[in-house]
């Protein structure tokens, strides 16, 4: 009864689900689409538990951080600080931004510090250039022209020193770049269908989790 | 002069870091103006937009966070300023839950611009989660997907959505995206079933891979990065952000070349090290051992 | 200006600018900075799922429309929740089952459709379509792309060894693939460019008059602030005479 509950019938559900919803696709009855349109609010609302999920863990890692006293647990605390105030000023506010000071706190806050972030990257990007971007081989030196091709003319001083370059950065992402990634993405996408299956099948069952 | 070679190939990053700074600087503080050519892809979106009747429904999605503001902002700004100068009905929302109060401030900023009013000539639908879960929702009942707004008025009252049931009654739909979900969840949850015409504008990261969807018509135009940002607000007439920040895009893509240009002459006059050949790997791809296993 | 707006101003040109810190070292400023920005957005998508998923996907629903059979759904959404508490977590299963399921299902005969047989299409439809000119650069064009997605494809076909034929039109895509990288290591720069230029944008705004002259006086402060902390950090290695 136990391995029934904790294996098969997570596989069973699986299974019909996904047959249900592959097969619902041709089938346009109005029962049909009202059955879609109501799994799709029920999703929601379970994806809605599962963002939970992933801060709850989030919060775990930080959490064992403070209570071992590692190297670093201050910082830990100050995601707690911060995320506790974040909260209850939302709270306060009733979810609104505008005027509030939760708008607040988003705007000269979070809006830097993401966006600084990831702005970091594009000084790294130039040392990776400087370092590590060598034509040792003839597929290195067809990446390296595509690239320098694709630099100078997709910006405007180099359309203005020479104007041929524009249209050779058009001609190499409408033609060179579209086969390429065409191909890429019929072949991800076959491998897509193929892990789909293997899932509605029960035969890959890592989402599952646990040993069973 | 091999040594000299040598030792510029291991210069601090720090440097480099510096000469980026000043390269972004100083065009920001001092532009020139260059000129700026439209591509064919970003004239796409443009001419739907004018071709569509006032009254007409623009869904706009703001699938970004604060990481991609710099590029897909000043788009939203200049698709949104051209869709009210149309007098079309816009529909804004997010699929990205750190990216909603930013695509509420641009959508109300805009709008107050050209003194459009919420709940009649626009609204913010808000935040979901589910990515294509939403858009599948969205194309099925787009009440039931967002029953209120992010103001939580009840979308069934609201007059902006008046004869708009699912996506089947949009009649553009622009994504402007940093990932997934984003463009391409749109057209595979989306535009595949429901047949809205779609535009996409994206971060220059995943502009390259979107080609072949431009090229069959899944996606009628592409807006790539900050240059596509710009090219659209020439289009519309508006000096905005990113035309503002092409001379330092121009700069640092040139201090970028010479640093590749200078890395592989130095490569070439240092004392050389024996690399392995991708040629003469015994174990890569279709080799009888990858075959094998 | 508004005094919020101006202590905003000062507090995001300071925060920029700890993260900026970086650059020159991993450092104190940079730390807090980056376990600021976890907390606050975790604390900020607690509130938006909260006001934009349970209030007004469930709790108005149900409490104010009376549509009880959404309790469903917030039942297995509680089941994934159990992920927490060991004895009960394969309860958790059901839960994932529906979504990974459904999903599966969903996307299976949608991908086809967009991404297989779309793309097929529109490479060989072109090529029935010739027109008049069959020699022109837009056929040229036209069989290139053919030529490049089949040896793509061909390339990353492991099963088969790369021999002969074969092993001529994987060569052939794996060019195909470098000009690929290439544009897209040649756009990745512009993308990160202008998340640089963006951030420098709003630097520069907020070092005018009407800010206090916010980052650079700030800027001044977080390089005395990291001297003497590199100042510490050196005294804290040299071992005492």
């Amino acid at each position: 009864m136990t391995l029934f509950l904790r294996r098969t019938l997570p596989l069973a559900i699986t299974f019909l689900l996904g047959v249900a919803a592959a097969i619902q696709y041709y089938i346009p009855h109005p029962i049909s689409e009202g059955a879609l349109t109501q799994m799709s609010v029920w999703l929601r609302i379970m994806l809605g538990f599962a963002m939970v999920l992933g801060i709850a863990s989030l919060c775990q890692v930080h959490y064992a951080k403070i209570r071992a006293r590692i190297a670093g647990w201050g910082y830990s605390l100050i995601v707690f600080l911060s995320m506790l105030a974040t909260v209850v000023v939302g709270l306060w506010a009733g979810g609104r931004e505008e005027g509030t000071g939760f708008g607040w706190i988003y705007t000269y806050t979070l809006l830097a510090l993401q966006g600084t972030m990831f702005s970091m990257l594009g000084f790294f990007v130039a040392s990776a250039a400087f370092r590590a971007f060598r034509a040792r081989s003839k597929e290195a030196t067809i990446l390296l022209v595509a690239a320098v091709l694709m630099m100078f003319g997709r910006v405007p001083l180099g359309e203005y020193l020479f104007p041929a370059s524009g249209p050779v950065a058009g001609w190499l992402l409408n033609v060179l770049n579209l086969a390429a990634r065409r191909g890429i993405i019929i072949g991800i996408s076959l491998g897509g269908i193929a892990t789909s299956i293997k899932i509605i099948f029960g035969i890959e069952r890592s989402y599952l989790g646990g040993r069973e | 002069m091999r040594d000299l070679a040598a030792k510029l190939l291991r210069l601090d990053r720090r440097a480099i870091f510096v000469l980026i700074a000043v390269a972004t600087l100083i065009p920001l503080l001092y532009p020139i103006g260059l000129p700026i050519r439209v591509s064919s892809e970003v004239k796409r979106v443009y001419d739907h937009i004018e071709s569509l009747p006032a009254g007409s429904v623009f869904l706009l999605s703001l699938d970004f966070d604060p990481a991609s503001k710099p590029e897909l902002y000043p788009m939203a700004v200049a698709l949104l300023t051209h869709a009210f100068k149309r007098d079309l009905r816009v529909v804004a929302m997010t699929l990205w839950v750190t990216g909603t109060g930013m695509a509420e401030k641009v959508v109300s900023g805009v709008a107050s611009d050209y003194g459009k009013r919420r709940g009649l000539d626009y609204t913010f639908l808000g935040y979901s989660p589910g990515g294509s879960n939403v858009i599948i929702n969205m194309g099925q009942d787009l009440n039931a997907a967002f029953p209120t707004d992010h103001y939580g008025e009840r979308t069934a009252d609201l007059e902006v959505l008046r004869g708009v049931r699912s996506l089947r009654q949009v009649n553009y739909m622009v994504s402007l995206a940093a990932g997934t979900p984003g463009v391409e969840s749109w057209y595979v949850y989306g535009k595949e079933k429901y047949g809205f015409e779609l535009g996409g504008g994206v971060t220059a990261v995943i502009a390259p891979g979107l080609y072949p969807f431009l090229d069959t018509g899944q996606i009628n135009g592409l807006i790539g990065g900050l240059r596509g940002a710009a090219e659209y607000e020439i289009l519309i007439g508006m000096k905005g952000k990113a035309v503002a920040g092409m001379d330092a895009q121009s700069a640092t893509h040139f201090i970028i070349i010479g640093l590749i240009l200078l890395c592989n002459l130095f490569y070439l006059l240092a004392p050389r090290t024996v690399v392995r050949s991708f040629d003469r790997a015994q174990d890569g791809p279709g080799s009888p051992q990858e075959v094998r296993r | 200006m508004a005094t919020s707006v101006f202590i905003g101003s000062w507090i995001a040109a300071g925060l920029t600018l700890f993260m900026f810190s970086f650059l020159y070292k991993d450092n104190p400023f940079f730390r807090f900075g980056e376990h600021l920005y976890v907390g606050i957005s975790m604390g900020y998508t607690i509130v938006r799922i909260h006001y934009d998923v349970m209030v007004k996907s469930l709790y108005s629903p149900v409490a104010q429309e009376g549509k009880w059979w959404l309790l469903i759904p917030a039942l297995l959404g509680l089941l994934i929740l159990t992920r927490f508490l060991p004895r009960v977590s394969w309860l958790s299963r059901i839960a994932f089952a529906v979504i990974v399921g459904f999903g599966s299902g969903v996307a299976i005969p949608r991908i086809i459709s967009s991404n297989i047989l779309q793309q097929v299409q529109g490479t060989l439809k072109p090529i029935l379509s010739a027109g008049q000119h069959p020699f022109g650069l837009a056929q040229f064009n036209i069989l290139l792309i053919l030529v490049g997605v089949i040896t793509v494809l061909v390339y990353f076909f492991f099963s088969i060894e790369h021999k002969g034929v074969i092993q001529i039109a994987a060569r052939t895509g794996i060019y195909f693939l470098m000009v690929y990288f290439g544009a897209a290591f040649g756009y990745t720069v512009m993308a990160r460019m202008s998340l640089v230029i963006g951030r420098f944008d709003d630097l520069i705004l907020f070092s005018s008059r009407d800010y206090a002259y916010a980052s650079l006086v700030l800027l001044v402060l977080v390089s005395l602030g990291l001297v003497l902390w590199e100042r510490g950090e050196r005294r804290a290695r040299t071992p005492p005479h």
